[in-house]
């Protein structure tokens, strides 16, 4: 089991109790009087049989207080993410932080900072250094890169998978897409692994058939669900932080009893991001800092319901390079993140709002990790840290503490050490070429790849994966999602790997 | 009396007042105002709002709410017209929506609003639309223009579906066709074969305007 982080005290809070309730209970008079549309006969008819009001000619679902707060209590405080080397397994809850790789669709090239579909090669190779990287927990290989030369799209998340599975022992979550959850889940069955599934309600209050298919069929293995309300403050969703955080809550609260009431107790983690929109352009404004506050709104009402929280403010910025805004609007919405209580986090690698992934970027984003980590870690006190013995014995100058067996034990343990960032000093900086992070962070990525190797499968499991490629292939084949010309393009791309 | 329903009308547009629109269009009808006369006031309200938002001192806020402003007017102006015996005016016939696999509304709500605005006759399908579905309407519809979008990467070779499926069913000369969406950018446009690309809503006006020759 990996430890993560633990936050040792009291989280961050921007709203006070009472107006907590004034959230939670205006997200159940929203539940009630106008519900949720969903777009799915048998969820429907669940809903219809569990007591809610439901209206099958608009596909409408209200639902009655009791029942929201009936299928809050049902949720596990915590769960376990299995990975498919046990010393990765995650508990995810409580007061624990874990890191999870974030998501970008394309590859980017360092020096013009444009962005292309991304190689069978590069995707395996982002998936070694994040198997490297002390600070990700969590692997998500199935979400960067969704843009693959010469892969189907309709095969694109699979591929991705087997190769987070085939390069990285650590745990992994899953989608949805036109089946294909299917074959995953199958997969990490037969590997004995979980696949946290991400499930995607449509805001304002929709769920369309594809999302509440996936919700089942995650729910039925068993495996833990991560609903998601995600969506742009004045356009999606109200433009209030207070009426945002009300919105986030019904739609949070709707897909938990939808989980419950298709498996009573499955764990449930919940993912949010609610970020204001840019009013010139229409697109997200992932920096920004009401994202940061929503965060904490949401993450209050969570640790409320005693459900885990999946946060995403700061996983990625707008900035279209690796640069100063890049990380700052990084660091600050993840340490908000982490401060608030936030239990799973996704972030390393990704930027230029969902658009590029990069492994170096990750190996920056991992020392951000370890630094907002070790914040969380807080202050130890006790007759040894405390040393006040060693402080009289070492009395006013020239006494020092460089010497002391103290310092020996405790500097390392207590000062976390970021490994790309630069912390030369000036003279050396100048005569060993001006390196900048960005260098530095290249230089450890190749590093990493020269010596760093994931556990490999066996045979067993590596035959389970290439079963399940296999069998996906022929089930788009035939349903005319890969074209001929297509499939010749597919297998020219596996073979180049 | 005329004065003042048309200084009224372009008012309520610009103060992004939807009843106030509607009641001085249906007031514009009764005293026999010159229905084109109405509309072209329209054009001049949206068209001031626009000015204000390529300055930057109006927002996607104001601009949608007085797109649909404006569009609580413009159809009982155009059935007075229709009546008087005038032809509709439209710069062309536009269907949108989301395509198959993704059900991101906001951007083809967007871009269908402002199309509105600026003259189009718009049919906004929805979200998760099959290529069969884009077809269909096309050909009800009369289409001039196909816009369609998608945020996802997963979602974004649905587009060229649907392209190639315009291309079997034979109608692809006859309607052009805009993209966008998140995961989108020109050369992708180009690849598929649409005839057009613009990353934002205010930008596929234009471009729907270039793309019908207006």
């Amino acid at each position: 089991m990996l430890k993560g982080f633990t936050r040792k005290y009291k989280p961050l809070e921007v709203v006070s109790e009472e107006e907590l309730e004034a959230i939670h209970r205006g997200a159940l008079d929203v539940l009630e009087t106008t519900g949720v549309r969903v777009e799915h006969d048998r969820a429907l008819k669940l809903f219809a049989k569990n007591d809610c009001q439901v209206d099958f000619e608009e596909k409408r679902v209200r639902i009655p207080p009791w029942l929201v707060e009936d299928c809050l209590r049902k949720c596990p405080s915590n769960y376990v993410a299995k990975a498919r080397d046990p010393k990765y397994d995650l508990r995810i809850g409580g007061n624990t932080f874990y890191f999870l790789q974030g998501m970008g669709m394309r590859y980017v090239d360092l020096d013009t900072w444009e962005t292309r579909p991304a190689t069978v090669k590069e995707h395996r190779e982002a998936m070694i250094v994040a198997d490297a990287l002390d600070n990700m927990h969590f692997a998500g290989a199935y979400e960067f890169y969704m843009d693959r030369a010469g892969i189907p799209s309709c095969m694109v998340m699979l591929e991705n998978l087997a190769s987070g599975i085939r390069n990285s022992a650590k745990a992994e979550h899953f989608g949805y897409s036109l089946d294909c959850e299917k074959f995953a889940i199958k997969m990490a069955k037969e590997l004995g692994i979980n696949l946290q599934g991400e499930l995607g309600m449509a805001s304002p209050l929709t769920f369309y058939a594809e999302v509440v298919e996936a919700t089942f069929s995650y729910a039925e293995a068993g495996f833990p669900l991560s609903p998601a309300t995600v969506f742009t403050i004045a356009a999606e969703g109200p433009a209030t932080l207070a009426a945002s955080a009300v919105l986030a809550n019904a739609q949070m609260m709707a897909h938990i009893v939808m989980g419950q009431l298709i498996k009573p107790g499955i764990a449930i983690s919940i993912q949010h991001g609610i970020k204001p929109m840019d009013m010139k352009r229409g697109s997200p404004r992932y920096g920004a800092v009401s994202k940061a506050l929503t965060t904490v709104m949401v993450n209050q009402l969570l640790r409320r319901y005693a459900i885990p929280s999946f946060s995403t403010a700061g996983f990625t910025s707008t900035s279209k390079k690796i640069d100063f805004q890049c990380g700052y609007e990084k660091a600050t919405g993840t340490l908000i993140s982490a401060l608030s209580g936030g239990n799973l986090h996704v972030f390393h690698g990704g930027s230029s709002f969902e658009l590029l992934y990069s492994p170096v970027l990750s190996i920056l984003d991992d020392d951000i990790a370890g630094w907002v980590g070790r914040f969380l870690e807080g202050v130890v006190v006790n007759d040894e840290t405390l040393a006040i013995n060693l402080i009289n014995e070492v009395g006013p100058i020239p006494g020092h503490y460089l010497n002391r067996e103290h310092t020996r034990k405790w500097w390392n343990k207590e000062h976390f050490l970021p490994k790309a960032a630069d912390r030369e000093v000036y003279p050396v900086w100048i005569k060993t070429g001006k390196k900048d992070t960005l260098a530095l962070a290249k230089e450890r990525m190749e590093a990493i790849l020269a010596t760093h190797k994931p556990k490999p499968l066996t045979s067993g499991e590596e035959q389970i994966v290439e079963d399940m490629l296999k069998e996906a292939r022929g089930y788009y084949r035939k349903k005319g999602l890969i074209s001929d010309e297509e499939w010749v393009v597919y297998l020219k791309a596996l073979e180049s790997s | 009396m005329e004065t003042e329903i048309l200084e009224n009308l372009k008012k309520a547009v610009v103060e992004y007042n939807c009843e106030g629109a509607t009641s001085w269009a249906r007031k514009a009808v009764e005293e026999k105002v010159d229905p084109i006369k109405a509309l072209n006031v329209l054009t001049e309200a949206i068209r001031q709002i626009g000015d204000g938002f390529e300055k930057g001192e109006l927002w996607l806020p104001d601009l949608i709410g007085a797109a649909e402003s404006m569009q609580s007017a413009t159809p009982i102006l155009n059935e007075e017209l229709k009546r008087a015996g005038g032809e509709k005016q439209t710069l062309g016939t536009v269907v949108a929506g989301a395509v198959f696999g993704d059900i991101h509304s906001i951007g083809i709500t967007m871009v269908s609003t402002l199309l509105t605005a600026a003259g189009f006759e718009v049919h906004t399908l929805g979200v998760n639309i099959s290529a069969e579905q884009f077809i269909e309407a096309i050909k009800k519809y009369k289409a001039d223009i196909l816009a369609m979008s998608a945020l996802l990467t997963m979602t974004a070779p649905e587009q060229k579906r649907v392209i190639d499926f315009l291309k079997k069913e034979g109608i692809r000369d006859k309607v052009k066709v805009m993209v966008g969406g998140g995961s989108i950018n020109a050369d992708f446009a180009k690849a598929i074969g649409a005839d057009g690309y613009d990353p934002t809503a205010p930008g596929a006006v234009r471009l729907a305007r270039k793309l019908i020759g207006g």
